[in-house]
């Protein structure tokens, strides 16, 4: 097989071969980077590509490999990283020009742990400016592009990583999600996006973040190569307080269950409203395909969901403390979205931060007595497809949404209540509009259950119609 | 509840150090009333008995991987 074409494998075909000597991570680095450097043009999906870092790094795995040291399915496979997560004696922008010679001493926990499973990092990948936002029109390192029509955005903050992902340039990324930026990017560029139980995986070293809610989380191929990933960065973090010391049990050893018997709710309100037709439709669709797998389909309601806009009040006031440090004295250096955006956390008042917390607390209560009558909640990831790079608006129902900047949140409405609530949710690619853009699914479930999220995940994958469908650009 | 264009300069002048002209406030206006509009829902909505808690309950018992 030509190295070109193992950029097309996902993880988990590839790591045996690896294993067995029989693909070199020397080989497959020089393709991903051969990758990288040809479609730049196209996706802009790399703040920096560590050309030299990354054959250095392969090198080293693959004279371990053949050592006998095998450091598990990871070892010598190309990823990439979102570039607010701090990777020592590298670049670490987070999209925006006040960081742009920022330099960390230290890697992300994650970072250090992938590393340490021997993953070849290939680059820092490109993002909307500091995180913040749905699009990846970053205004100083450019937009990235969907690699399925290169004229629309590839989802964001992580839409770098996702498009690379999709393009078959790395076969993993991690990415953050804060309102779904890791879900969204997964969903517009047709790879799997994991958002894992708040608490599951250390967020030291993630940078500019809010501590509501943000999660550090993998854009895959797979269900199951989301599943290797998070076992390699999932786990206690002495340093980091948001962990929790729980198990994290061997996730792979899930993967195949039958579904037949599975309860899934699909809530009745908020979640399927303000829906674009075609997003509606194949959504519906792949609820249908999960009854004739066996599961058991059972509307739920959610009243509280009424309320959901309130959990938007409190990152807009920690927007404003996050950017406290910069903002004042680099106010010419924001892009105008981020600017303005983070600028009207200023008004929030304490007592509406106090009931969005207290919003946040009943809506999370109601998820969690939903999720004892039923295994898992599904629901469309994104209302809408991808919009054009070009778009300041989407049209729903009469009523025009701002796509990014001051006053957008259509985008985001079905992924960042589970930031709010913690619990674990992933989007499944499951088909694609007529023009060809891809449409996700989300699947939501209990605490700390990824493992029953994967088992559900990988058996609608297996009958999604997005199987095996590649975008034009990665031939 | 509008707040006034005045009161929205008055504050990042004074806790920034930096104006905003008008046109600067009618690009934040879009978050603002958003903002605005999800608290007047909030209104008729008793939040005093609502209890703390930031993590749903888990079982933390058993070994961890760390």
């Amino acid at each position: 097989m030509a190295n070109e074409d193992l950029l097309k494998l996902t993880i988990t075909e590839l790591a045996p071969r690896i294993r067995a000597g029989e693909v070199s991570p020397v080989e497959l680095t020089e393709a991903a980077l051969a990758r990288a450097e040809r479609l730049q043009p196209q996706l802009n999906s790399f703040i920096t590509i560590l050309h030299e870092q990354a054959r250095s790094q392969a090198r080293e795995q693959e004279a371990a490999i053949a050592r006998g040291e095998y450091l598990g399915p990871l070892q010598g496979i190309p990823i990439g990283i979102k570039d607010n997560l701090a990777t020592a004696g590298i670049l670490t922008t987070l999209g925006t020009k006040v960081l742009s010679d920022y330099v960390p001493d230290e890697d992300a926990e994650v970072v250090r742990r992938c590393k340490q499973a021997g993953a070849i990092i290939i680059g820092k990948e490109n993002l909307e400016e500091f995180a913040a936002g749905a699009t990846s029109n970053n205004p100083f390192y450019g937009a990235v592009h969907n690699p399925w029509d290169l004229d629309h955005v590839p989802g964001g903050s992580s839409g770098g990583g996702a498009a690379n992902v999709a393009s078959g340039i790395t076969f993993a990324s991690l990415g953050t999600d804060l309102g779904g930026s890791v879900r969204l990017p997964g969903t517009f560029c047709g790879v799997v996006g994991l958002k894992q139980t708040f608490g599951r995986v250390s967020q030291r070293g993630l940078l500019v973040t809010s501590f509501n809610g943000d999660h550090i989380g993998p854009m895959t191929r797979s269900v199951s190569d989301s599943a290797l990933v998070l076992q390699a960065i999932a786990g206690y973090d002495s340093l980091d307080p948001s962990t929790i010391p729980v198990p994290v049990p061997d996730y792979s050893a899930v993967l195949g269950q039958n579904l037949a018997g599975l309860k899934i709710g699909v809530p009745s309100n908020y979640y399927f409203e303000q829906l674009d037709e075609e997003v509606e439709e194949t959504v519906r669709r792949g609820i249908a395909a999960l009854q004739e797998l066996g599961v058991t389909i059972r509307e739920v309601s959610i009243p509280s969901m009424e309320y959901a806009g309130a959990l938007n009040i409190a990152p807009m006031a920690d927007r404003i403390v996050t950017h406290e440090p910069y903002i004042d004295a680099n106010r010419e250096a924001y892009g105008p979205d981020t600017l303005y955006r983070t600028l009207a956390g200023q008004f929030v008042l304490g007592r509406d931060y106090s009931k969005s917390m207290k919003v946040q607390r009943i809506i999370k209560e109601e998820h969690a007595r939903i999720l004892t009558e039923v295994d898992f909640l599904v629901t469309p990831t994104s209302p809408v497809p991808a919009p054009r790079i070009d778009a300041p608006y989407i049209n729903m129902e009469g009523s025009d949404h701002r796509v990014r900047g001051p006053g957008s949140s259509l985008i985001s409405r079905n992924t960042s209540p589970m930031n709010a609530t913690g619990l674990p949710a992933i989007s499944v690619p499951c088909g694609f509009t007529e023009s060809g853009l891809p449409i996700g699914i989300q699947f939501i479930g209990s605490p700390f259950d990824e493992a029953g999220l994967f088992s559900v995940a990988q058996g609608y994958e297996a009958i999604s119609p997005s199987a095996g469908r590649w975008p034009a650009i990665a031939d | 509840m509008p707040i006034s264009k005045d009161t929205l300069r008055a504050m990042i002048r004074d806790f920034h150090g930096f104006e905003l002209s008008d046109s600067e406030l009618d690009i934040i206006e879009p978050e603002l009333n958003n903002y605005l509009a999800e608290v007047e829902k909030l209104r008729e909505l008793d939040l005093s008995n609502v209890m703390s808690g930031r993590l749903l309950k888990v079982d933390e018992g058993g070994n961890f991987d760390g």
